[in-house]
Order: C-alpha cells, then sequence, then structure tokens
C-alpha cells in the first residue's frame, strides 16, 4: 500500500468513526434531557437542482442536481459544550464544526476548535443548515471556500464569545476569534485540514461586534474585522507563479431587521488585500455586498429577491484569482413551507461570475430545492 | 394535519366549550415541590424557553415543554412565547444551528413530568392548574394564562 493510500485509508477510518456515532445519535436521540447535561441532534436534508443557460458562452449551460445532508450533535452541561457539523453531500463530506466550549459564566463561552469564520454574517447565521435560509442560494460574497468564497470561512483555533446585557431584552455581543487560517491553492482557499497539520496555515485572527435590540429576536446590527494570513501554495496553478502569500484585511456592517411581514438583510464589506509577489507587493482594495429582502405573503408562502453588487470588484487581481466568485447576481425566489419542517424553494437569477479575466462570465440561474430538518 | 387547520379547529372548541370546559382554566408554571426557584418573571420565563441563559435564586434555569396536550400548548406559545408555533421552533433550531444551545426537552405525559421535575430541581413548566394542584410533587410558581 502506498504512503499516500495509506493516508487516505486511515482519513477515511476516522471520519467513519465519527460519522457513525452521529448517525446512530441521529436515529435515537431527540432533544432529551434524561440527566442534567442535555444533548441535541439535527439533520437538516435538501436536495436541488440547478440549471444555468449562457448566451455569452454555451460551454457553461447545464444541469446539475445534488443532495445533502447535514448532520449537527450538541452537548451542554453546567460548564461545557460541543458543537460538531458532520456535511455529506454528493460531492463532498466533510467534517465542518467539531468545537468543544469551556462556559464561564452565562454571558462567556471559550471555544476550542474547528468553527466558522465569526466575520462571515451569513455563514455564522445559517452554517450549513439549508433548510434554515430563506434562499436556496449563499450570496457569492459569503460562499464556502471550494465555491470560490473570497473570504475564509473555517478556522481552527480559538474563539471567545461574550454577552454584554444592556436592558431587559437587548444586549451587545463581542467575538473575537485566533486561529489558522486557510491557504491558496488552484483557484481557491483550502481550510486548514485537522489530518494534516504540517499542510502550511498562517494566521487568522477576527472579532465582531453585535447589537440586539431584541435578545428574543433573530434583528441585529454589527461590525466584524478580520486579518488574514493567507498561505499561496505557489506551484499548484501557474496564476499563483511567484506569488508567496496573500494579506487579506477585512471590515464589514451586517444586519438582519423586521418589519412586520418584511425582513432585510445585508452584508457589505470592504477589502483591503496586499499580494506578495516573489519581486513585488501588489495592493489591491474593493467593496462587495448584497441587499436580500423577504416577504412574508402568508404563513406558508415567503418571497425573496437579493442583489450583489461591489465597488472596484470588477479590476480586483485577487478576484481573479476565483474565476467562479460571483461578481454580480439579482435574483428573485419563491418558497413555500410545505409541512411542519419541509420547504420547496424555487430562484431565478441573472448571475455574473469573475471568469479568467476582466471579462465576466454572464448566465441566467434557476434553481429548485427540497429543504428540510428532523427531527 | 395542517397547523393552520389545526388552529381552527382549536378556536372552534374553545368558543364550544367556551364557558363550560374553560372557564375555570387557568396555565401555570410550576417547579418541583422542593426546587430552589421561587419566583420568575414573564421575561424570564420567556428568555428561559426560548434558549437565553437564565439564573434564578442562584440556578440555571431548565425549561421543558409539553408534547402531549395540544391545547395547553398552543395556549403557552400565543400567551407567554408570544409566537408562532412555526416562529417558535425556528428560533429554536437557530440556536442550536448557531450556537449549540439544546432545544428545550420534551416529556410525552403528566408522570414523566412529575418524575423530571423531582429528578432535576432547576426544571419548570407549564401545566393545567387543576393538574398541578392534585399533584403533590410540583410547586405553582405564578399563572401564565387564566380563562376570563
Amino acid at each position: 500500500m502506498t504512503h499516500s493510500r495509506r493516508i487516505k485509508t486511515a482519513r477515511h477510518r476516522l471520519r467513519m468513526a465519527i460519522l457513525v456515532p452521529l448517525l446512530l445519535a441521529t436515529l435515537f436521540a431527540g432533544p432529551q434531557l434524561r440527566a442534567e447535561p442535555q444533548h441535541d441532534v439535527l439533520v437538516f436534508l435538501s436536495l436541488e437542482g440547478h440549471d444555468i443557460r449562457s448566451t455569452q458562452n454555451p460551454e457553461l449551460d447545464g444541469f446539475n442536481g445534488h443532495g445533502t445532508a447535514d448532520l449537527l450533535y450538541t452537548y451542554n452541561s453546567e460548564r461545557f459544550r460541543f458543537l460538531a457539523e458532520y456535511i455529506l453531500s454528493s460531492s463532498e463530506n466533510e467534517m465542518e464544526r467539531f468545537k468543544a466550549a469551556w462556559r464561564i459564566d452565562d454571558q462567556t463561552l471559550l471555544w476550542l476548535g474547528r468553527f466558522h469564520a465569526i466575520s462571515n454574517y451569513w455563514t455564522t447565521e445559517y452554517h450549513h443548515g439549508q433548510y434554515m435560509q430563506t434562499s436556496i442560494s449563499r450570496p457569492g460574497l459569503e460562499e464556502w471556500e471550494d465555491e470560490s468564497g473570497p473570504m475564509p470561512s473555517h478556522v481552527t483555533g480559538l474563539a471567545l464569545e461574550h454577552d454584554f446585557p444592556l436592558s431587559d431584552s437587548s444586549a451587545m455581543s463581542l467575538g473575537l476569534a485566533a486561529g489558522l487560517a486557510p491557504k491558496f491553492a488552484v483557484d481557491q482557499l483550502v481550510p486548514f485540514d485537522v489530518l494534516n497539520p504540517e499542510s502550511g496555515h498562517d494566521l487568522s485572527l477576527s472579532g465582531r461586534l453585535v447589537f440586539r435590540p431584541d435578545v428574543l429576536s433573530m434583528k441585529q446590527i454589527g461590525v466584524a474585522i478580520a486579518h488574514n494570513d493567507i498561505a499561496v501554495v505557489s506551484d499548484s496553478s501557474p496564476n499563483l507563479t511567484d506569488l508567496n502569500a496573500i494579506r487579506q484585511t477585512t471590515a464589514g456592517i451586517f444586519s438582519n431587521w423586521r418589519w412586520q411581514d418584511w425582513v432585510v438583510s445585508t452584508n457589505w464589506v470592504w477589502f483591503d488585500i496586499e499580494m506578495q509577489y516573489r519581486d513585488r507587493d501588489v495592493d489591491d482594495n474593493f467593496l462587495m455586498g448584497y441587499v436580500q429582502g423577504e416577504y412574508d405573503v402568508s404563513d406558508d408562502w415567503t418571497i425573496f429577491g437579493r442583489i450583489e453588487i461591489g465597488d472596484n470588484e470588477d479590476a480586483s487581481p485577487y478576484l481573479q484569482l476565483l474565476p467562479s466568485v460571483i461578481a454580480h447576481r439579482h435574483m428573485l425566489g419563491a418558497r413555500w413551507d410545505i409541512a411542519d419542517s419541509h420547504a420547496l424553494t424555487l430562484e431565478l437569477a441573472d448571475t455574473s461570475t469573475q471568469g479568467d479575466d476582466l471579462n465576466h462570465d454572464n448566465f441566467k440561474e434557476i434553481r429548485f430545492q427540497w429543504s428540510a430538518v428532523f427531527p | 394535519m395542517r397547523r393552520s387547520t389545526k388552529k381552527l379547529l382549536l378556536i372552534a372548541a374553545m368558543v364550544m366549550w367556551g364557558d363550560a370546559a374553560l372557564a375555570e382554566s387557568a396555565v401555570v408554571l410550576v417547579t418541583s415541590s422542593d426546587g430552589p426557584i421561587q419566583e420568575m418573571s414573564s421575561l424570564e420565563v420567556r428568555k428561559a424557553y426560548m434558549g437565553v441563559a437564565v439564573t434564578v435564586d442562584g440556578t440555571t434555569v431548565r425549561a421543558v415543554r409539553r408534547a402531549d396536550d395540544e391545547r395547553l400548548n398552543q395556549i403557552f406559545l400565543q400567551s407567554v412565547i408570544a409566537m408562532s408555533e412555526r416562529s417558535y421552533e425556528r428560533r429554536l433550531l437557530s440556536l442550536v444551528l448557531r450556537s449549540g444551545v439544546p432545544r428545550p426537552a420534551e416529556v410525552g405525559d403528566l408522570e414523566e413530568l412529575s418524575e423530571l421535575l423531582e429528578r432535576i430541581p432547576s426544571a419548570v413548566s407549564y401545566m393545567w392548574r387543576r393538574d398541578a394542584e392534585g399533584d403533590p410533587g410540583v410547586r405553582i410558581i405564578r399563572i401564565l394564562w387564566q380563562e376570563t
């Protein structure tokens, strides 16, 4: 057996060792209180069809479908909390989050492990729970690393969460995180692999401050900053030749606000990037953001739309390294909650990806999805 | 049965049974008869049932839901939580997903509830007043809803 095959087999066994108990827990456990500690298991399932039509580039045309199962397990005791999230899909199997926390007091948690970047608003709201987000697609700004997301989504390290109560019902939440950032290889960011600790990752630092006018609602407005030292695997692509590192600093403002039947969520992020080549540095600054509006037509029906735009992003040398990143999108959709925990969603979009040069690839998209959560 | 249909039937039942069945009805918050929790405000009850850590009389409150009484649950959701069942469930799911906060435990019948309250002194739940008054193992903390 070759060395790489042995590593692959060991990784497969480790994944199964983690996955099988999670699946068994899914079958036999719900929210229970058999003893003092509590645990909970959720399974988010989704099936999605996605069709693309482009008049500009017929090579993009095509239909693809995929299914995803997101398994989540949590354990909570007086002083300890644990969370594991494993995703199984037709395109990937991955331990998304694996973290444990020491509860310092009712307002403070110190996490250790692999977590989603706290500076990414959408990611920290919905994670992989497809049923929980109204739309099928994620904004391009907040796409996962392997979907050409421009910001790191996974960090391995320490994170501190603290709530400052302001009154009986309002609060400020502070988050601070330090850990290992993804590296850049071929045409995407690649998160730290716990199974390959010597894989060459640099530092990620991030923070966020969120105001919640009513802690019992989802309403919030916040700011987030992050600095990521991204190591580059220069020999993984001709586009990366002589590029040694990417220093990415981001500052963003986000909000989720509800007025009766309307919900508006938005996030705007300013990127300050330094691309360090062997013989020179290239500075890159741009803005990316989106506004998503949702309207509850009835208890069961929601219509929604999203605009994704930016400033100076079209000419960004950094984004040109991510040819599939969503540069612009205008999207409309409808969601039908057909039962207690099932939904059918349809989305239509006019989308542009960055493409290989300054000329974007433009196409029309139609997506449909069934999503659900159990138990 | 669809949730909206259930609600309509519930309202119809309330109207039809009206005076006879509900005149003396009240929903109360209960805990173990020798538990440490003496008082809870309605905001604290709401927070505890929505996954926010609430400490009362030096004890972190454990909220327990009832899975055995549809009418009791509807009254509790409308009068105390002030949310539709779907919004409430989504809120709880969101907390599990975001922060790993487990959803409140559910009990299937009164016997199970009494057993649990006895075992976990920091647990609170809700009952019809007549059930609470007939169970020496529980103590009423406050009236949550009363038919007028």
